[in-house]
C-alpha cells in the first residue's frame, strides 16, 4: 500500500457532527474501532470527572465505563486513548503517571508505568500512538521525551529531553505513527511539529508560533492518513490545519457543525432552549472549540474531539489518487503558465 | 386561626422534620395519572405502565417502588399535596432550592423559613439543639443572621478534630481546645465572640454525643444515605434533646438520563426509610408528635426526552405522620395541554407558601405571615384536636 | 534558602502580616526570599502584576480545564496558591464580594467566570474603567435586571444597587438620581448566547440597543443632559462620596473589619485618617485603585492592624492549602475546597448569597461552620507526609527549637506565621509542650501544629 504518486484534493467537505453535553462531555480523545464498524471510544474528562463513552459513527449511545480514583482500575486525569486490533483500550494518566488497558466491555485489564525519570517511568504521560506491531509510543510529557514499549509495558527505547533543538521537546503532548512507521510529535510549548524515524533519529520539523496559516498555538496532537497527510490540531488557535508529506501548509479546518442526531432529538423535547436558540446569532456554532485531539481512518474521515463543545465534528477528505501520467513533474519555481 | 395540636402529641412538643428530595422529583412518576392518555403520549419512554402502577383510586397510583409510602397512605397517614409550586415557577435548580427555602419567588433573601421558625420557637436562643441539620452546610433554609442551630454530617463521628485517629491524642487535643475556648476577660468582642462559640459547639457536641448510647432499637434501616439520616432524626429526637425542627436530605432525583432505574431507586430507598421511621419512632412512643414534611425544588417536564426528563414545575409534596388526616389535597395538576406553563409544565394548583402556613400555624403553632411574607390560602390535613 | 544567607531588610511578621492581606499567605521559603527586598518595593511588586509572574494560561487551559463552575473555581484556587501575583487574585476576590453576582440567579457559568476574569484583568485600574466594564458585564447586566431596563419602562434595579452598593453608599444621592441613572442605562443589554444544551455555554457579550435607549434629557447629581451610562459613571467617579465609599471597602477588606455596609451612613469609620488619606488618593489619581492601595498598605495604620480581621473561608483554606503544599503543582482534587469546603464554612464562590455580597468579620463565624474551620484545618495540617508540613517540621528540628516547651510555642508561631496569640492560648500551648514531653519530636511537632491552626487566633488575619 504504497502512498499515491499525486493526489488531486477534490474537497474535504463537512460530513456530520456526533455527541452533545451529557454524553459527550469535554471530549479529549478518541479511538477508532475496526474499520467499517462504526465503533468509537470517547475520552471524557472534566475536573471531577473521567470516563470512555462506547460511541457509533451513527451517534448512538453504547453507555460508559471509568470512574474516578486512584486506584488501579480508575482514572484521575486521563490524557489519551488508543485501541488496538482487539479493541482493547489503553489510557494514559497525567495525574497517576501510568497507562492502564481495559476491554471493550471496560473490564480494566492492566497497567504499567509509575511517577519518575527512569526508564518506563513517566512525568505526565500524555499522547499515545501504535505502530503496526503495535507496540506503544508514548509521550512523556514533564520528562520532555518520547517512550516506546512493548503492548505489555516492557520498555524498549527513549529519546528527547527539554529544550528547543532538534530532538528536544518543551511539554510535548499529542503523537502519532504513519504507516510507514515514522513518528510525529506535538511540541507542544515549542509550537512544532517534529517527525523522527522509528527508533527516534530526527527527520524534519515544522512550525513556529503564532496564528497565520501554519503557524502554531499549543498543538496538542498529529495525526497522519495514508496519502502521508499531516493533520494538527491547533488548539489555541480553535482550528485544526492540514500540511502534505513534505509539510506544505494546504488548508485548515475551523468547524463547520451542525447539530448532531441526537442533539436533534434533544431539542424536539425542549420548547424553551428551542426558542432561545431562535434569539441567538448562530455562527459560532458551528467552530471548533479548544479543540484538543485526531483521528483519521483508511475511509478519508477526519474526528476532531471539539472538547469545548461536548462533541466531535467529522469531515470527509475527498482526493483522487494520480498516476504519473496524470501529474506533471515538480515545478522549481512558481509560475503564471495556466496550461 | 392557629390550632393548638400539642395536645394531640399527649403534651409533647410538635417535631417537624423536613425532607428535601434534592434535584427536582418527578411528581408525575411518583403519583401516577395511570389512565391519562396525554401522559403515555407525552412519557413514551419514562412512563410507568398501568399494570405496574399501585392504584390509589380510579386516576392515580403509586410508583411500584413506593410500596411502602402506598402502605403508609393506605394506613391514613399520609396527606399528598398535588400541583404544589408558585407562578412563573423557576426552572434553575439553585434558584428555584432558595426560593422554596426562603419562602421569596420574588427577591433574593437570606432568611431561611424553618431558621424564623425556630427564632420564635426558641427566642433567646437558648437551645443550640432547637433546629438540626443532618448532612454538611447548613441549607438556606435554617440559616439566618443570628440564629443558631445545628448541623451535624454523622452522629456517631460528630465532633471537633475528628480527623485526629488515636483516640487519647484527640481527648488530649480537646482538652487544649477547650482551653483555646474558655471565655476570657478582655478578649476583644470579635475574639469573645469566637471563644463563646466554640464553648457552645462543645456544649453541643457533649449533648450530642449522648445521642447513640441512649437507643436502643428492633427496627433495622437499609445501608443508604436517608435511611441514616432518618435514623439519626429518630435517635436524636428519642434522646430527647428538645430538638424541634430537623432537615435531613435525599439527593439524586435530577434524571435527565436514564430516568428509569435511578428513580426506582430513589423512590424504593425513601420509602423504605419512611416506613422504617414511623416504625422506630412508634417503637419509642415517640411517633405522634413528630410529623414530616417532604418537598422538592420542582416538578419535572411533561415530555421526556427519550431517557428522562427535563426540569418543569408543579411538583408534589408529602405531610406524614400519625396525627396526619391522610388523603388527596389540592388538585392534580392538569393534564391537558392547553394548560401548561409555558406550553411545556404542568401548572402548579397550590402555593407553596400556603402549606408552609398550615405547617407552621397548625402543627408548630407559629406565627407564619412574617414567616411566608404574607397570608396564603391553608390546607387542613391534620386530624382535629379532641379537646 | 537559610534566613542568614540574605540580609533581611523587611521584618517578617510584617511581611506576613501584607501577604495575609495582599494576599492569601506565604510559606515561610517565600518570605525568607521577599525579606531581601524593601517593604515598600514588595509593595509595588504586588501592585504591578506581570503575566510572567502569574500562573501560565495555557498550563492551566492544559490541566484544568472545563467550563462547569468547579472547574473555574478549582483554577481560581491554584492561582490564589500559586500565583506570585497575589494582589491581582485578592483584588478579583475583593470586587466579587463588592459586585456580588451569584449563580442562584445567573445560570450562565460563562457569563459568570468571564465576570471574575474581568476582576482579575482590570482590578487594580481606575474606577471608571471598572465601573463601566461592570455596567458592560453579561453576569452583571442579567443578575440586576439591565436587560429588563427598556426606553419607557425604567427597571432601577441596576441603578439603585449601582449608587447604593458599588459606588456612593446609602445617603449620597436621591430617588430622583436613581429613576435618572436607570434611564441612562436604558438599552445596555447583551447578545443572547445559544442555550447551554447540546452543545455548552457560549460566551455572550455586552449589546448598546439605541432603539432601547432613552436619548430624553436627565439629571443626575446635579448634571443635566441627554446622560448615557457612561456620562453617569463619569459623574460618580468625581464624587468624593464615592472616593470615600470605596476607600472603605478597601480598608475592610483588607486592613480591619467595619460594621456591615449598610450601617456606614450613620456610624463612620474606626480610622477616619486613613480613611481620608485613601479617599484623597483616589480623588488626586482620577480614581486610580493603585494609587489608594498603595497609600494603604504603606500606611502606619495598616502595618499595626495585625490580626484585625476574621479571615473569610476562601481566605483560611488557601492559606492552609499554601502551608501544606499539596497543590504547588497540577494535580487533581482541588475543586471540593471551592465547592464543598468553604460551602460549608459560609462562602461558595461565583454564588455569593445576594447583591449585598457575603456579610464579613464575626458573621463568618457560628457553631457549624467554627466546627468546618477547625476541622478542616487540623485534618490538612495533621497530615505530616504533606511536603510543605514536612518542610516545616525539618527546619524546627534542625535547631534547638524543641529545648524548652516556651520555646516549641515560640518556634511553632513563628514558623506558621509568624502569628501572634492571647496569653491563654499560649499558656494552653504551653501545657501540650509540656505534656508531650518525652513523645517523639515529629509527632510533637505535627500536633502542635495542628493545635495552633485550632486556635481562635489562627482565624484572624
Amino acid at each position: 500500500m504504497a502512498r499515491p504518486y499525486g493526489l488531486l484534493r477534490a474537497g474535504f467537505p463537512y460530513l456530520k457532527t456526533l455527541g452533545m453535553r451529557r454524553l459527550t462531555n469535554f471530549p479529549v480523545g478518541i479511538a477508532l474501532g475496526p474499520e467499517g464498524t462504526g465503533r468509537m471510544f470517547i475520552l471524557c474528562r472534566q475536573e471531577g470527572a473521567a470516563l470512555v463513552r462506547k460511541y457509533s459513527f451513527d451517534d448512538e449511545d453504547g453507555g460508559t465505563f471509568g470512574e474516578v480514583g486512584d486506584e488501579e482500575g480508575k482514572l484521575q486525569w486521563p490524557v489519551s486513548i488508543i485501541a488496538d486490533s482487539e479493541e482493547n483500550v489503553y489510557i494514559s494518566d497525567e495525574a497517576l503517571d501510568r497507562i492502564s488497558s481495559f476491554d471493550s466491555d471496560g473490564e480494566f485489564l492492566a497497567c504499567f508505568g509509575e511517577p519518575g525519570s527512569g526508564e518506563g517511568q513517566f512525568n505526565r504521560p500524555a499522547g499515545m500512538a501504535f505502530d503496526a506491531d503495535e507496540n506503544i509510543y508514548i509521550v512523556d510529557s514533564m520528562n520532555h521525551r518520547v517512550q516506546k514499549f512493548a503492548k505489555d509495558g516492557q520498555f524498549i527505547l527513549g529519546w528527547g529531553s527539554f529544550g528547543d533543538g532538534d530532538a528536544q521537546f518543551d511539554m510535548p503532548w499529542g503523537i502519532t505513527v504513519d504507516e510507514l512507521g515514522d513518528v510525529y510529535v506535538a511540541d507542544w510549548r515549542n509550537d512544532r511539529i517534529q517527525k523522527f524515524s522509528a527508533d527516534g533519529e530526527f527527520v524534519m520539523k515544522f512550525g513556529t508560533s503564532g496564528s497565520a496559516d501554519g503557524e502554531f498555538n499549543r498543538p496538542t496532537d498529529v495525526a497522519v492518513d495514508l496519502d502521508g497527510d499531516i493533520y494538527v490540531c491547533d488548539r489555541g488557535n480553535n482550528r485544526v490545519q492540514l500540511f502534505n508529506q513534505e509539510a506544505r501548509y494546504v488548508e485548515k479546518f475551523l468547524g463547520a457543525a451542525t447539530l448532531s442526531k441526537i442533539g436533534r432529538e434533544y431539542m424536539m423535547t425542549n420548547a424553551s432552549p428551542n426558542r432561545i436558540r431562535d434569539m441567538a446569532v448562530l455562527e459560532p456554532q458551528k467552530f471548533l472549540r479548544q479543540p484538543r485531539s485526531i483521528a483519521v481512518d483508511a475511509a478519508g474521515h477526519l474526528f476532531i474531539t471539539d472538547t469545548g463543545s461536548y462533541r466531535v465534528q467529522v469531515y470527509q477528505k475527498e482526493a483522487i489518487h494520480l498516476e504519473p501520467h496524470q501529474f506533471a513533474p515538480p515545478m522549481r519555481s512558481v509560475t503564471l503558465h495556466q496550461e | 386561626m392557629t390550632t393548638d395540636v400539642t395536645k394531640n402529641g399527649k403534651g409533647k412538643a410538635p417535631v417537624l422534620v423536613v425532607l428535601q428530595m434534592t434535584g427536582g422529583n418527578d411528581f408525575m412518576n411518583t403519583l401516577v395519572p395511570y389512565t391519562s392518555g396525554v401522559y403515555y403520549d407525552s412519557r413514551k419512554t419514562v412512563n410507568i405502565a398501568e399494570d405496574r402502577v399501585l392504584s390509589i383510586n380510579d386516576q392515580l397510583g403509586f410508583h411500584p417502588s413506593a410500596a411502602p409510602l402506598k402502605e403508609m397512605y393506605d394506613n391514613g397517614d399520609v396527606a399528598i399535596i398535588q400541583g404544589i409550586g408558585y407562578e412563573n415557577s423557576n426552572r434553575s435548580h439553585f434558584r428555584a432550592m432558595d426560593i422554596m427555602h426562603t419562602a421569596e419567588p420574588l427577591k433574593i433573601s437570606t432568611e431561611g423559613w424553618l431558621a424564623k421558625a425556630i427564632t420564635q420557637l426558641d427566642p433567646d436562643g437558648k437551645n443550640v439543639l432547637t433546629g438540626v441539620s443532618f448532612g454538611r452546610g447548613l441549607p438556606r433554609a435554617m440559616a439566618a443572621p443570628g440564629v443558631r442551630v445545628t448541623s451535624v454530617s454523622d452522629i456517631d463521628s460528630y465532633g471537633l478534630m475528628t480527623s485526629i485517629e488515636v483516640k487519647e491524642q484527640r481527648a488530649e487535643e480537646l482538652d487544649i481546645f477547650k482551653r483555646f475556648y474558655t471565655p476570657a476577660i478582655g478578649s476583644g468582642a470579635t475574639m469573645s465572640y469566637l471563644q463563646q462559640t466554640g464553648d457552645d459547639v462543645l456544649a453541643g457536641i457533649d449533648r450530642l454525643q449522648t445521642v447513640p448510647g441512649k437507643y436502643e432499637s428492633t427496627v433495622e434501616y437499609a445501608d443508604n444515605p436517608i435511611a441514616k439520616s432518618l435514623r439519626d432524626v429518630a435517635r436524636t429526637h428519642i434522646a430527647g434533646l428538645g430538638t424541634r425542627i430537623f432537615y435531613v436530605q435525599h439527593a439524586g432525583y435530577d434524571h435527565h438520563a436514564v430516568e428509569m432505574p435511578a428513580h426506582e431507586k430513589l423512590l424504593d430507598e425513601l420509602s423504605g426509610a419512611l416506613r422504617d421511621f414511623m416504625a422506630d419512632l412508634r417503637e419509642h412512643d415517640a411517633a405522634e408528635e413528630v410529623v414530616i414534611y417532604a418537598f422538592t425544588e420542582f416538578g419535572r417536564r411533561v415530555q421526556d426526552n427519550g431517557s428522562g426528563t427535563d426540569h418543569g414545575s408543579g411538583g408534589g409534596a408529602f405531610i406524614i405522620g400519625e396525627r396526619v388526616d391522610g388523603g388527596l389535597y389540592a388538585d392534580y395538576p392538569s393534564l391537558d395541554p392547553k394548560t401548561f406553563a409555558n406550553g411545556e409544565d404542568l401548572a402548579h394548583t397550590f402555593d407553596f407558601r400556603g402549606v408552609y402556613a398550615t405547617l407552621l400555624e397548625q402543627w408548630m403553632s407559629v406565627d407564619s405571615v412574617d414567616i411566608v411574607h404574607g397570608k396564603y390560602e391553608q390546607l387542613q390535613p391534620f386530624k382535629i384536636a379532641q379537646g | 534558602m537559610s534566613t542568614s544567607a540574605v540580609e533581611a531588610r523587611t521584618d517578617l511578621a510584617l511581611l506576613a502580616h501584607l501577604y495575609r492581606r495582599a494576599g492569601f499567605g506565604a510559606t515561610r521559603e517565600q518570605l525568607d526570599r521577599l525579606a531581601a527586598r524593601d517593604y515598600e518595593d514588595t509593595v509595588e511588586f504586588l501592585l504591578n502584576p506581570t503575566p510572567e509572574a502569574g500562573v501560565p494560561d495555557d498550563e492551566i487551559a492544559r490541566y484544568m480545564g472545563g467550563e462547569a463552575p468547579h472547574a473555574y473555581t478549582a483554577t481560581w484556587l491554584f492561582r490564589m496558591i500559586n500565583s506570585e501575583c497575589q494582589l491581582q487574585e485578592k483584588m478579583a476576590l475583593f470586587w466579587h464580594h463588592v459586585f456580588a453576582t451569584g449563580l442562584a440567579k445567573n445560570e450562565h457559568a460563562l457569563a459568570a467566570s468571564s465576570q471574575i476574569e474581568m476582576f482579575r484583568r482590570n482590578g487594580l485600574s481606575d474606577m471608571r474603567t471598572i465601573l463601566l466594564d461592570l455596567s458592560h458585564d453579561p453576569a452583571m447586566i442579567f443578575w440586576l435586571d439591565n436587560n429588563e431596563n427598556h426606553n419607557g419602562e425604567p427597571n432601577e434595579n441596576y441603578g439603585r444597587e449601582l449608587l447604593e452598593l458599588f459606588s456612593l453608599g446609602v445617603g449620597n444621592y436621591t430617588e430622583i438620581d436613581i429613576k435618572n441613572a436607570a434611564r441612562a442605562f436604558t438599552g445596555w443589554t447583551f447578545t443572547q448566547p445559544t442555550p447551554l444544551y447540546p452543545h455548552g455555554y457560549y460566551p455572550t457579550e455586552f449589546r448598546f440597543d439605541p432603539e432601547d435607549h432613552d436619548n430624553g434629557e436627565k439629571t443626575f447629581l446635579g448634571k443635566t443632559g441627554n446622560l448615557d451610562g457612561g456620562d453617569i459613571i463619569d459623574i460618580i467617579v468625581e464624587q468624593p462620596s464615592c472616593a470615600r465609599f470605596i476607600s472603605r471597602h478597601l480598608y475592610n477588606f483588607f486592613v480591619a473589619d467595619e460594621p456591615q455596609v449598610p450601617t456606614w451612613n450613620d456610624l463612620p469609620p474606626q480610622d477616619p485618617e486613613l480613611v481620608d488619606a485613601m479617599s484623597k488618593a483616589f480623588l488626586d489619581s482620577g480614581g486610580e485603585i493603585r494609587a489608594v492601595l498603595r497609600v494603604m498598605f504603606n500606611s502606619d495604620s495598616f502595618k499595626d492592624a495585625r490580626f484585625k480581621k476574621v479571615k473569610s473561608p476562601t481566605e483560611l483554606v488557601v492559606g492552609v492549602l499554601k502551608m501544606v503544599g499539596n497543590h504547588d503543582n497540577f494535580r487533581p482534587g482541588l475543586a471540593k475546597y471551592a465547592e464543598s469546603t468553604t460551602v460549608v464554612m459560609g462562602q461558595k464562590l461565583l454564588d455569593p448569597p445576594t447583591v449585598e455580597g457575603w456579610h464579613t468579620g464575626k458573621e463568618w463565624i457560628d457553631g457549624g461552620n467554627l466546627t468546618e474551620r477547625v476541622n478542616f484545618a487540623v485534618g490538612e495540617i495533621g497530615d505530616g507526609s504533606s511536603p510543605g508540613i514536612q518542610r516545616i517540621v525539618d527546619r524546627l528540628l534542625e535547631g534547638d527549637s524543641l529545648s524548652s516547651p516556651e520555646s516549641f510555642v515560640d518556634s511553632i508561631l513563628n514558623a506558621i506565621g509568624p502569628i501572634e496569640v492571647e496569653e491563654p492560648t499560649r499558656a494552653a500551648l504551653v501545657k501540650f509542650a509540656t505534656d508531650s514531653e518525652g513523645d517523639d519530636d515529629r509527632s510533637r511537632v505535627v500536633r502542635m501544629l495542628r493545635l495552633t491552626v485550632a486556635t481562635p487566633e489562627y482565624q484572624f488575619a
